[in-house]
């Protein structure tokens, strides 16, 4: 990479001592990664493996033990690396007794914003996630996937060239889930660097560019995501309207090829997911039953 | 795109931002509604004259309007200094704890900046409460003032006192009315909470839960009311009796450092209460005296806060 990384973590290393002389227990160990601006990076792992703390590290909350972070060439121990980070904690905690255009308004204000570009900025982004109507409501009564967008307007409120976002979508329902995603897509589109953390892996797979997966404090594997998953000596064939004589010959076709064989074959499926959508967005409950009636 | 110029240590605007959202927290967890019991007492004092009034006598009109404000300006010192240590108690620990902190954090926002928003924040909110106990205060204890001087004037002129003799009554009884003097008094309870904000703030920095901020503060609060006595006996061989000993020394020289010394704020409140004059240099001394407190607390918070893991 020759410009100037949006992030670079680089041999990370960072201990936690146990309560009460306890033995240090080693978080991650010698995490390295860097992640190209305008890249979507999903970061994956089980729990316990590493992911937050690297993800804190780089926000500056935790400091190294050894090694160093980095967001767009400055250390991220220093405040100004964050001038151009936007960051959604997982499970995002707010002031409820604030509105959710009084939260993204502080947060604009924090970052230096004011006056109508700063009005404008929050309208604009209370669209975007989808809480125009909601926008004098105290976030005391908001519901997780509300919170998770108001988390979404906050982080990206000054604009920044970087979104580090944790598990953005948990407790987000599957249409929400889709938005947010979509949401990923359009800021990569803008040229925003993304670094996702998500159990999802769904999700992950169709949003970003590559992918670390990290286990045990390790970063085990790390590459583009169409490399890592696609298998070398299998192709896929996905058919339409393909009637049983076609079907026929092709296996036949496979049968005299050297070396080649079936390994399955079936109906192509949709997921859970786009069929949970196509019957909820496309279709509305109510009308689905009298369609059930006639 | 943001800029990337790196933002200052100490941004005034930046500042006031987290002050005034700690000001709309306290507000809306409704801490003014502890001025109303207040009030209830202040205007009910009013109504005790029995309880240590029996007639129209000067002293007895001294005694009963010092009386008054000995209380006022007790109650307010109390409600200031708990309201000190409950609400930044509850600010900071709350903040770690709700994981509110990691978002504001990871703005472009300075500890130091974080520290002393939540500080000024907490003690605006004592000012303005510490305003309305004064006015309450100031209001009636004027209607108090001018009932006994009718009063009294009454009483004196019966009794055929020269004018003279009766307008040196008289302002032996006003001096006990709101003067400047009074407000020396309400300034040095003022103070005294604001530094105790700023040692709130300091425990809270290294603190895990608001219960323990809230005790060790308490903690701080009295030692810092009494710590002079200690201080007297182990550094004033004469009225302690005998020479104190090396470690003795080492303990009093390590709780005057490390505690504040409350003594003259009291002292100038008291001095308020009693009609007494207050020096302004006095004054000019305690507000030097807090301003201190406050930076070395201040500052000591941020050596705390500022490697901080979260």
């Amino acid at each position: 990479m020759s410009e100037v990384p949006a992030v670079e973590v680089k041999d990370l290393v960072k201990d936690f001592r146990g309560s009460f002389r306890g033995r240090k227990v080693r978080a991650v160990r010698k995490v390295s990664l860097q992640i190209a601006p305008g890249e979507v990076y999903g970061l994956i792992g089980p729990n316990g493996s590493g992911k937050s703390t690297t993800m804190k590290a780089l926000l500056g909350l935790l400091a190294p033990t050894s090694g160093a972070c980095a967001i767009f060439g400055r250390n991220s121990l220093k405040v100004d690396s964050r001038r151009d980070v936007g960051f959604l904690p997982e499970n995002p905690y707010f002031y409820k007794h604030l509105t959710a255009a009084e939260t993204v308004r502080f947060f604009g204000k924090l970052c230096g914003m004011r006056g109508r570009k700063l009005r404008e900025r929050v309208s604009e982004l209370l669209k975007l996630v989808g809480l125009e109507e909601a926008r004098d409501r105290r976030l005391k009564g908001f519901s997780k996937g509300m919170l998770q967008r108001i988390g979404l307007a906050q982080a990206l409120v000054q604009e920044p060239r970087l979104l580090v976002l944790d598990e953005p979508t948990a407790g987000v329902d599957p249409a929400g889930s889709r938005e947010i995603r979509d949401l990923i897509l359009e800021l990569k589109k803008r040229g925003i660097t993304v670094f996702l953390c998500s159990h999802l892996l769904e999700q992950v797979q169709e949003v970003c560019d590559r992918v670390g997966i990290i286990n045990q404090g390790v970063m085990v594997k790390e590459g583009v995501l169409e490399e890592l998953i696609s298998l070398e000596n299998r192709t896929e064939l996905v058919l339409e309207n393909a009637g049983p004589d076609l079907r026929d010959q092709i296996r036949l076709l496979v049968e005299v090829t050297d070396g080649a064989r079936m390994v399955s074959e079936g109906k192509a499926r949709t997921t859970l997911e786009r069929l949970f959508l196509e019957e909820t967005r496309d279709r509305p409950a109510n009308q689905k039953n009298l369609q059930d009636d006639e | 795109m943001s800029k990337s110029t790196a933002p200052s240590f100490l941004s005034p605007r930046r500042i006031l931002v987290i002050a005034q959202s700690t000001v709309t927290h306290l507000i809306r967890m409704k801490v003014f509604y502890f001025l109303a019991p207040i009030a209830v007492l202040f205007v009910g004092l009013q109504f005790f004259d029995g309880l240590w009034y029996a007639g129209p006598d000067t002293t007895l009109v001294e005694q009963e309007l010092r009386m008054h404000k000995n209380i006022c300006l007790g109650t307010m010192m109390l409600f200031g200094c708990l309201f000190a240590v409950v609400s930044t108690a509850l600010l900071i620990p709350g903040d770690v704890e709700d994981r509110t902190l990691y978002t504001i954090l990871c703005k472009p926002v300075p500890r130091m900046d974080y520290l002393l928003g939540k500080l000024l924040g907490v003690v605006f909110v004592i000012l303005v409460a510490m305003a309305v106990m004064d006015l309450l205060m100031v209001a009636t204890l004027h209607l108090r003032v001018e009932a006994k001087l009718a009063e009294i004037t009454e009483l004196l002129i019966d009794r055929g006192l020269p004018e003279r003799e009766i307008e040196s009554v008289r302002a032996e009884v006003a001096a006990h009315g709101s003067t400047l003097n009074l407000q020396y008094g309400v300034l040095a309870h003022f103070l005294k909470a604001a530094v105790i904000v700023a040692v709130a703030l300091l425990i809270s920095t290294f603190s895990t839960s608001t219960l323990f901020t809230i005790a060790v503060s308490v903690m701080v609060w009295i030692i810092g009311e009494f710590q002079w006595i200690v201080r007297d006996g182990l550094f004033n061989d004469a009225e302690y009796g005998e020479l104190p000993t090396t470690a003795d020394r080492i303990v009093g020289t390590i709780v005057s450092v490390v505690f504040p010394d409350f003594r003259l704020f009291g002292a100038i409140a008291d001095g308020a209460s009693r009609a007494q004059t207050v020096i302004p240099s006095d004054v000019g001394q305690l507000c030097g005296l807090a301003g201190m407190y406050l930076g070395i607390y201040v500052v000591l918070s941020w050596f705390v806060f500022r490697d901080k893991e979260f």
